[in-house]
């Protein structure tokens, strides 16, 4: 089996855009959220929103019409473009059948359904355009980023929800790791939707002011949108170019609570058994992991059972090992949040420093590990573990190490 | 350290050519299509859905209202699957950790994401029910199946266009592989509504004449379809150790993208041939042992000329002596499902050592040895095709055991 590593890494998030202003501002703690500019909320009980502010499409899609897709798709071919350039690859090199895509996404392409709608209302049925069913699976999200690049491999969306970003990371790595593709560009993408923001909304779970997770004070999360991809090679590939190694992919765990569809486990059943398999897969213990990048939504319920999830499985010494949100700064991202976050994961082992979770004020006696609280701290990580949770109860977790040379 | 070999142990299937295995063969091998008017949108228009579809038959009616008509078609194979397998977990028990679900989906949830949105755009998002919130996420439909089966394991969902069956069960396949899991639920489903069937006659791809004629003279489009296949996969040595006898094997696996164009078939198929070689490759078969061919031809005209092209140019001379069927003829296009009942169509077919009639076929394509009628082979593996207008290709081979 084959070692695969993280060489390249391109985002497009609501704290800004590429590899190196990402992550100068997560470092810095600086926060992408803000009211929410596209659409009304004036009918909604809260108005914040984590969107990507200025991104022109045109910069990023060039071999076709930028309007001929939708945002996520438009999101995801960005980032795939950033990772290509942070890694210095050209897909020239490559023998275009061995070079494939997965992504994640949680709604895929919510933008023409509420076109669909818009159509239905204003006009009826009879107006709807013929080019809008074919633009909307959520499939065409890694489709149009290989027709943009001309990959021809592999090419898969997996749909996962909030955890698919994960769910697509460990299948790059699966086919990079059996020798199926020789380079695979792997992450997720969603873009800000109405139809989210409304059901967030009407359950409760939007934060009003600021995302706060693991503090006494969480009110909620906040819904957000981008992308990131991550360029995933074989480690001897990757040697053999000289190539900037950010870290090594060890293994993933995936499991399902089988419980509800929206509320986790109470004890944190899945939570737990995902990060198990994915220390079992990746042949690591509990005990070498020093850093977490949680799920960490900031809803009371999410923090308080991943807490005990983690205190489950790494026991006594939980409170040693800092686990933050990043989404305290991203807002929840859904289908890209754990793309994002395995980048945050990925750098913070290539640069030693793990990002803080901004706007924690005050303890909470139900959360009470040690959570980075607003400060990016200098730690060295060795061993990491990126969660990321679903509706459906899903639950993944990716296990990465800081890559300290080939013996 | 030879890989485990991955075989199916059993299969749950609704669809318009019955429910179960047995009924969906019996119904296949009489080339009865399963096509005509359609009871959710009204007479005139025609489709391929699953009619009279009374989900309660399998499921009872405890837990049923929360699930849309997707989770209620998957909910009904896995009931199948599980009971026809011995795997269905105890009422009390707690549920099986290594037992896991892998579905397929094209449009996923389109109805319950289109209506959610519809209430708040009409009555305000005020009045909008949060409780229909859940439904509105792509793999609902698998994680309303995993609560109810107590399935415990992975829970993925896998969109790849047309393809997304025949992804979801090399998906489950490589999990197996790894042992990530014992067993697991692996295929499709996708439901017929408006806003696919609306939203595809709007993009002209649905037969006017309303008959799905794959490689037929006179093919015009496809008629939808819906339904759930899911087989049950698991690796040899677990199968044979709880006792249970494998149908088939899981063979080998092949998927390449024309990176060409977001709504057309590649003109000469470059993709479709580059995923059946890789599957015949991955299964260690060469062409020449291959029994027959489970083509994925829609009845599309580009679409069809496209496998035909890759046909050609993967099997040469040999193809006038192929059996080839293709059962869109009489599913039409189930788009998420149909990589899972064409793979069941395979299952028959190396069972019955039969190729299955293509329902209806009266003549067409010279090349291909397609027959309204049964077709004898004699092999040990057969070849299962779906490609997609995204440019997305996927073949998968299945061997006797």
């Amino acid at each position: 089996m084959k070692r695969v590593v993280i060489s390249g890494a391109g985002l497009v998030t609501p704290i800004g855009a590429g590899r190196e202003e990402f992550w100068r501002n997560l470092v810095a703690g600086q926060s992408g959220i803000a009211p929410v500019r596209s659409f009304d909320t004036s009918d909604y009980p809260v108005h914040i929103g984590a969107e990507v502010k200025e991104f022109d499409p045109a910069r990023w899609v060039r071999n076709r019409d930028p309007e001929s897709m939708g945002r996520g798709s438009q999101l995801a071919i960005a980032a795939a473009r950033m990772a290509l350039d942070d890694a210095g690859l050209s897909l020239s090199a490559f023998a275009p059948r061995r070079v494939g895509i997965s992504m994640g996404t949680t709604s895929g392409e919510p933008g023409f359904v509420e076109k669909y709608n818009d159509i239905r209302k204003a006009e009826g049925l009879d107006a709807l355009p013929g080019d809008l069913a074919p633009k909307y699976p959520c499939h065409v999200i890694p489709s149009n980023v290989a027709i943009e690049l001309g990959l021809q491999g592999p090419c898969l969306m997996i749909p996962t929800a909030c955890a698919a970003g994960n769910y697509a990371i460990g299948y790059g790595f699966d086919l990079i790791r059996t020798g199926r593709a020789d380079l695979m560009l792997a992450g997720g993408a969603d873009p800000f939707s109405r139809i989210t923001y409304t059901g967030f909304a009407r359950l409760g779970a939007i934060a009003p002011e600021k995302c706060q997770p693991f503090d006494r004070n969480r009110k909620g999360m906040v819904p957000g949108e981008g992308a990131a991809v991550l360029v995933l090679e074989p480690l001897e590939a990757a040697l053999a170019r000289g190539a900037r190694i950010y870290a090594e992919v060890l293994g993933y765990g995936v499991s399902c609570d089988s419980h509800h569809m929206t509320a986790a486990h109470p004890q944190g059943d899945g939570a737990i058994r995902a990060m198990d398999m994915a220390l079992r897969d990746s042949g690591r213990s509990p005990d070498e992991v020093d850093y977490i990048s949680a799920h960490g939504t900031g809803t009371p319920t999410n923090d308080r059972i991943e807490t005990i999830a983690v205190k489950t499985l790494f026991g006594s010494r939980a409170p040693q090992v800092p686990m933050s949100s990043i989404k305290s700064m991203l807002g929840h991202t859904m289908g890209a949040a754990s793309a994002i976050e395995a980048v945050a994961c990925a750098l913070a082992l290539h640069t030693g420093v793990i990002p803080p979770t901004i706007n924690f004020t005050e303890p909470d006696p139900d959360a009470d590990l040690d959570y980075v609280p607003n400060t990016a701290r200098q730690t060295n990580p060795r061993l990491v573990l990126n969660n990321a949770y679903a509706f459906g109860g899903n639950n993944a977790s990716l296990c990465l190490a800081r890559f300290e040379g080939a013996a | 350290m030879t890989a485990p070999r991955i075989v199916a142990t059993g299969a749950g299937v609704i669809s318009t050519l019955g429910a179960g295995r047995e009924q969906f063969e019996q119904n296949l091998y009489a080339g009865y299509a399963g096509i005509g008017p359609s009871q959710l949108f009204g007479e005139e228009s025609i489709t391929a859905e699953v009619r009279d579809f009374v989900p309660q038959t399998w499921l009872g009616t405890k837990g049923i209202r929360v699930l849309d008509r997707a989770a209620r078609l998957l909910c009904v194979a896995a009931e199948m699957a599980l009971s026809a397998t011995g795997l269905k977990q105890p009422d009390h028990a707690e549920g099986d950790p290594q037992l896991g679900l892998v579905c397929g989906t094209m449009f996923g949830s389109v109805h319950s994401i289109t209506s959610f949105d519809w209430s708040g755009q009409t009555e305000g998002v005020k009045y909008v029910n949060p409780m229909e919130f859940p439904n509105t996420v792509i793999n609902s439909p698998a994680g309303q199946a995993a609560i109810k089966f107590k399935l415990r394991g992975v829970n993925s969902t896998i969109s790849a266009g047309l393809a997304s069956g025949l992804f979801a069960i090399h998906y489950a396949a490589e999990f197996l592989r790894f042992g990530r899991a014992s067993a697991l639920l692996a295929g499709g489903v996708e439901e017929l509504c408006e806003e696919s069937f609306v939203g595809f006659r709007k993009a002209g791809v649905l037969s006017p004449s309303g008959l799905s004629r794959p490689f037929q003279a006179g093919h015009d489009g496809m008629v939808l379809g819906e339904g759930s296949a899911l087989l049950v996969v698991e690796t040899e040595e677990r199968a044979r150790a709880r006792g249970v006898t494998p149908l088939f094997e899981i063979a080998g696996f092949g998927s390449a993208h024309d990176a060409h164009a977001i709504n057309a078939f590649h003109v000469r198929g470059q993709g479709a041939a580059a995923a059946m070689r890789q599957a015949l490759e991955a299964a260690g078969v060469t062409p020449a042992e291959i029994g027959c061919v489970i083509a994925g031809a829609p009845g599309s005209p580009a679409a069809d000329q496209m496998e035909l092209h890759a046909l050609k140019e993967v099997f040469g001379p040999r193809l006038a002596e192929l059996p080839v069927s293709a059962p869109k003829a009489a599913l039409g296009e189930a788009m998420g499902a149909s990589g899972a009942l064409l793979a069941l169509c395979g299952a028959a077919a190396l069972d019955r050592q039969c190729a299955p009639p293509t329902a209806g076929f009266t003549g067409g394509e010279a090349a291909l040895r397609l027959s309204a009628q049964p077709q004898p082979f004699s092999g040990g593996a057969v070849l299962v095709n779906c490609f997609g207008c995204d440019g997305n290709n996927a073949s998968l081979v299945l061997r006797r055991i």
